[in-house]
């Protein structure tokens, strides 16, 4: 049964500034937030944590005026609002700030922080005042950053800091930080936990949304927990403890995934073999092996390295140091075609941007892989490619109706299961998929694990890179977890979800269990 | 083909387009629909119409190359200059399309490999190729060519009254729809053009397919130098430069999207059809050839107009249907 | 080593200008030494003079190339300028304050329907002004009418433009640098003009950030119309003939100098006074050709290898400094904070309606 955490009241102090009430949203069949309602009180800082797939990206999209509610209303200050655009929140007081920055790359660091607003006299802009009033920003930050560097210079965590510093500088009274801390050391964490404290000072309203929940112990007031776009834990951080912030993100019910492979014969042949695998500001010495009929999982929280990992493999990004052997040969990847042809399939993270050619036809989608496989003298032969098409439809159970429809058409679950026919089309020896249920329904889900546990039985050496601990669990022969660009753990299942989900937060075992 | 239905309205809408501009024309003046001037027709747009078809890919592409017309003019001068040294002019015509296909393949260098934007880069290989031109020949002209390249570039195919350029010009555009529609390359090239990214995570050989259009975009212009020759029997520094917005308002006019991944050669061949009404009609009407450039201009921006309004209406008319649950496999 | 190649690559990056005025010394000084008729004062001015028009229509580019835009029509617009204006003012005579006042105003207006074009239609701007540049051409065409405008039919002062002097520069000179103050002044200083940064620099986050992003590309393309229609009047100062044809091709040329200056064509770097640098070191070497001898049909060949290899230079060069950045990843160790509270700064925040 689930385990539900005592709710506890509001938080006492005077009218919450931030509240929602059971507000709903769906988009194209699939329910992102059925009915969350809670609230969030002047000078709080409230974590708001959940699987990939919890609804925590829509919640932040509603918030800041990206999305609106299809049901349920939004108060600030005790009045119902609804925020028509970005603009209207961001006026309203509400700063997001997000992983990948938004910055102007050939603009200085001063400039970026104060674009379209820059201190003035008259019309001309008062470069001093700026300077100034830049550095005084990130001083509070503790960055010894000059503001005159330019953007373009300055690396991603060091480009999180300068939009935290314009979110300050934007007065605002509400900041929502998403995921800010995947790519910052651990000092520059230390320092952002302290700037949240001061804020928090200031009166500053914090919604901090992580996966990171030593961090949530740190500096929360209160923490909120999501679960398939329900809202089930909401208590004072000072009550709970990590181990039961886990339990309630993961629950303990299966979903619709009840095929555990019991007739899995992993081989003792290893069919890919990595050592010590670098890329110099990505990930560092990763080693593991998979055998051909396995199932890899690779867990870790957003930001851990895992999909570098896999696009070095398949040749998109290079790799400074390491080697591979595949099926017995040295293998150095060239490019996505080299690695294709030499037995490797790559299911990307972004399957709009890197998965499906979203204009083009449905069954030329399943087939881009195999076109010139298809083809005579590089001609297209359509009933080889209709045969091939219904042949990969039935296997994945796609949706019925028409191939030649653009794939921008169909749903989520169906357009992965295009991308993953593509793939399977290819005959690999090794399948990577990164986040194969990403925006995914129930019952699509459930296909895409079927399939992919049917060609581990065959004999393809998969890898499955998930942030979703259930579906890792029951679907791996053994885990791997990565963590701040290196392998932290490795386990065979049945697995402790305990120690994978320290390892997975870099912690030792033992502080697990205890709030710090 | 994605957004096929799409484009057979474009397709069919050019088509009613054509018949209507014919029929105005005809009515409005009675020198218009006679043999004469339909065979000026056809042979004013053979150059166009091969540039267009040259561009065409590239744009699908997801590219765009504005040195067609300074590739036609060197072209056709270092094919006159080399037959003006004495060679046979079959062979100079060779070494045209040759040429071409060097100056293409400089082009795709600079733009895939070093991955350079292909607007600046083509930009300043149109000044380049250009001012090669006219460093061969100076301020002279070339003429006086053979009897069997003019006839090539202005004759008719005997008992059909059509020019044989036509002829050539549809063998042609026969040979890159094929090219386009039926074969991987030209898949390929669709999906680059629609998402270059995924196409390149898929395995398809962007480097290769992407510099093969720049290419056939310079064999084509190549092509077009000899039929220029045949017809204008000139050739001199500059030549051309005229012929590069036609060009490029045949290809978006023709359905080719100025964003990459839709377009057919079809729809590219009624374009060239009707500017070719548009523009003979005018001539005939009496307008000059400034005022038909003009004319050529704003058809250009109608076009551009048209399809912008009709994305606007799709995408209006998408959101006011409420969306169909999708039924998902049990 | 590889911290001089870091520091070399990023000022390169951040003040392309600096490397032009070495280049532009280097040549300056080549030519000094080895040809003669380089020295005089007046082959010095005849630079200076020559490079103006180009210099301004360079300016005028840049003011689209900086949010990402470009403008091909810029040679017609000057064109068709010169011949109204120069007509204009010939017929009904006026004085300098008239000719500015007129040229700047039809090529604000002209550089509106390029504008329009790009925002109302959507029209990629490389096609748009395709399209506006043989619209404007056949438009000067027909204005012409056959005839053209003779340096006699101009007024006096308009013809003695171009052999003034102000102090020790040919006007035309002076007019230039006028100018290209002015921009920097404009565009480099002003919250307007660092907004055009921006808006070319990225403008999915100009747009986010509730910058006026459509109010800013008509602002754009008519500045980059009235500088042209300006330059048109220099053209009939320069020139006295006006006829169907002028002003044709000349586009090239000015985006060869502002891109040889440094300003990118992807949009969001680059300044006027690179832009003026880059036109002048073009015309120097045209000069510098015509003395030698040698053919000036390869000035086209050369305006376009300098914009590729400028393209190619500045590209590679900001990318390679991108990477070695990325190298230097890890934040240098940062002492913690004192424990003491810190005084809240006060926060300023200027409210700014975003408009259109």
């Amino acid at each position: 049964m689930t385990q539900t955490l005592p709710d506890s009241a509001a938080t006492g102090a005077a009218s919450p500034v931030v509240e929602l009430r059971g507000v709903r949203h769906g988009f194209e069949g699939v329910q992102a937030l059925r009915g969350v309602s809670f609230e969030v009180g002047a000078g709080e800082v409230v974590g708001l944590i959940g699987e990939n797939g919890a609804g925590k990206s829509t919640l932040v999209k509603i918030l800041t005026g990206v999305l609106q509610p299809d049901e349920g209303s939004l108060l600030l200050h005790g009045e119902p609002v609804r925020f028509a655009s970005p603009r209207a929140a961001r006026h309203a007081g509400i700063a997001a700030m997000y992983q990948e920055p938004l910055i102007f790359p050939d603009l200085s660091v001063a400039e970026n922080i104060f674009v379209g607003r820059q201190p003035s006299r008259s019309v001309f802009v008062d470069w001093s005042a700026m300077q100034e009033q830049a550095h005084g920003f990130l001083r509070r930050l503790g960055i010894e950053l000059d503001p005159k560097t330019p953007a373009r210079d300055l690396s991603v965590a060091e480009r999180q800091l300068v939009e935290i510093a314009k979110a300050l500088s934007l007065g605002a009274q509400i900041v929502i930080l998403d995921e800010p801390t995947a790519v910052l050391s651990a000092r520059e964490v230390d320092r952002l936990l302290e700037i949240v404290r001061r804020l928090r000072e200031h009166g500053i309203t914090l919604l901090y949304i992580t996966h990171r929940l030593d961090e949530v112990m740190k500096v929360t007031d209160r923490v909120v927990v999501l679960r398939d776009g329900e809202k089930v834990a909401d208590v004072r951080t000072a009550e709970t403890t990590m181990r039961d912030l886990v339990r309630s993100m993961v629950g303990q019910e299966l979903a619709a995934l009840e095929q555990k492979r019991r007739d899995a014969q992993p081989s003792e042949e290893v069919m890919l073999d990595a050592r010590g695998l670098t890329r110099y500001g990505y990930f560092e010495d990763v080693s593991f092996q998979v055998r051909r009929g396995e199932i890899l999982g690779v867990f870790g929280l957003v930001g851990a390295g895992r999909t570098e990992v896999a696009q070095a493999l398949f040749g998109i990004d290079p790799i400074d140091a390491g080697s591979i052997v595949l099926d017995g040969r040295p293998f150095v990847p060239r490019s996505p075609r080299h690695a294709i042809r030499s037995g490797v399939a790559y299911l990307p993270e972004n399957r709009l941007l890197n998965g499906l050619v979203a204009p083009l036809a449905i069954r030329l989608n399943m087939t881009m892989t195999i076109w010139s496989a298809l083809a005579r003298l590089g001609i297209v032969r359509e009933r080889p490619i209709d045969r091939s098409v219904d042949d990969l439809a039935r296997r994945v159970r796609l949706q019925r109706g028409s191939r030649r429809r653009p794939a921008s058409t169909l749903s989520g679950g169906n357009q992965q299961k295009v991308v993953l026919s593509k793939w399977l089309a290819t005959h690999p020896k090794v399948l990577i998929l990164d986040e194969p249920t990403h925006g995914v329904d129930v019952g699509a889900k459930a296909d895409v694990l079927r399939i992919v546990a049917e060609h581990a039985t065959a004999g393809v050496a998969v890898v499955v890179i998930s942030s979703e601990l259930e579906e890792i669990k029951d679907l791996s022969d053994r885990v791997i977890v990565m963590q701040a660009g290196t392998v932290s753990g490795e386990f065979a299942t049945p697995v402790d979800e305990d120690r994978v989900v320290a390892a997975a937060y870099g912690l030792q075992h033992e502080t697990a269990e205890t709030p710090t | 083909m994605s957004g096929f239905r799409h484009l057979l309205r474009w397709e069919s809408g050019l088509a009613v387009l054509a018949v209507a501009l014919f029929a105005f024309m005809a009515s409005a003046s009675s020198n218009f629909a006679t043999s004469f001037t339909l065979q000026s027709l056809a042979l004013n747009s053979t150059v166009i119409g091969f540039l267009a078809l040259g561009v065409a890919p590239v744009i699908i592409s997801g590219d765009i190359d504005i040195s067609i017309a300074a590739m036609l003019g060197l072209c056709t001068i270092v094919m006159a200059d080399v037959w003006h040294g004495g060679v046979n002019i079959w062979v100079a015509a060779v070494i045209s399309m040759l040429l071409g296909c060097v100056l293409g393949f400089a082009n795709g260098i600079f733009v895939v490999l070093l991955e350079l934007p292909s607007l600046a880069i083509t930009l300043g290989s149109m000044g380049a190729y250009t001012g090669i031109a006219f460093l061969i020949l100076g301020g002279s002209a070339i003429t006086g060519f053979p009897n069997s390249l003019v006839t090539l570039g202005t004759g008719l195919a005997p008992g059909t009254g059509i020019p044989w350029s036509t002829f050539v010009l549809l063998a042609a555009a026969a040979a890159l729809a094929f090219l386009l529609h039926r074969t991987v390359v030209g898949r390929a090239i669709f999906a680059i053009g629609s998402n270059k990214q995924a196409s390149r995570f898929s395995g398809l050989a962007v480097v290769r397919t992407k510099i093969l259009v720049f290419v056939i975009s310079g064999f084509m212009s190549g092509v077009a130098a000899v039929f220029y020759a045949g017809y204008f029997d000139t050739a001199q520094g500059g030549l051309g430069s005229e012929d590069l917005l036609p060009a490029i308002t045949v290809v978006i006019l023709g359905g080719v999207s100025a964003y990459g991944g839709t377009g057919t050669i079809p729809g590219v061949v009624l374009a060239l059809f009707v500017l070719g009404i548009l523009q003979t009609g005018l001539g005939v009407l009496g307008l000059s050839g400034q005022e038909q450039t003009i004319a050529v201009g704003l058809t250009l921006i109608l076009a551009l107009a048209v399809s912008a309004a009709s994305r606007a209406l799709r995408a209006r008319l998408a959101t006011a249907v409420p969306r169909v649950p999708s039924r998902e496999a049990a | 080593m590889r911290r001089r190649l870091d520091s070399v690559l990023a000022s390169v990056s951040r003040a392309p200008e600096l490397g032009l005025i070495w280049i532009l010394a280097a040549i300056t000084i080549y030519a000094v030494a080895a040809l003669p008729a380089f020295r005089t004062t007046s082959n010095a001015d005849q630079i200076l003079s020559n490079s103006t028009i180009i210099a301004i229509l360079a300016l005028a580019e840049t003011m689209v190339l900086l949010t990402r835009q470009i403008d091909l029509s810029v040679g017609a617009i000057l064109g068709l300028c010169a011949y109204v204006v120069g007509s204009a003012i010939g017929h009904v005579g006026g004085g300098p304050a008239v000719a500015i006042a007129l040229s700047l105003g039809l090529g604000g207006v002209l550089g509106l329907g390029n504008a329009l074009l790009v925002d109302l239609i959507r029209m990629p701007a490389i096609i748009a002004t395709l399209a506006t540049l043989s619209i404007y051409g056949g438009l000067q065409v027909v204005v012409t009418n056959g005839s053209q405008l003779y340096a006699y039919q101009l007024p006096h002062w308009v013809n003695a433009l171009y052999s003034t002097h102000w102090g020790p520069l040919p006007a035309f000179a002076a007019v230039a640098v006028i100018f290209v103050v002015l921009l920097t002044i404009a565009v480099q200083l002003t919250r307007w003009g660092r907004d055009l940064y921006a808006m070319g620099s990225n403008p999915g986050a100009a747009a986010y950030a509730g910058l006026p992003v459509r109010r800013h590309t008509y602002e754009a393309f008519i500045a980059c119309g009235a500088l042209s229609g300006f330059a048109g009047l220099l053209y009939a100062a320069q020139y006295g003939n006006v006829d169907a044809t002028a002003g044709n091709g000349i586009e090239l040329t000015a985006i060869a100098a502002a891109v040889i200056g440094g300003v990118s064509l992807f949009g969001g770097a680059g300044s006027p006074l690179g832009a003026a640098l880059g036109a002048l070191l073009l015309i120097e070497i045209e000069n510098i050709l015509a003395i030698e001898k040698i053919s000036i049909f390869a000035q086209e060949l050369l305006q376009g290898l300098a914009i590729i290899a400028s393209v190619a230079v500045y590209a590679l060069v900001r990318r390679y400094a991108q990477v070695r950045a990325r190298r230097r990843l890890r934040l240098k160790p940062v002492e913690p904070l004192p424990a003491a509270a810190i005084e809240p700064v006060p926060i300023t925040v200027e409210g700014r309606e975003a408009s259109l």
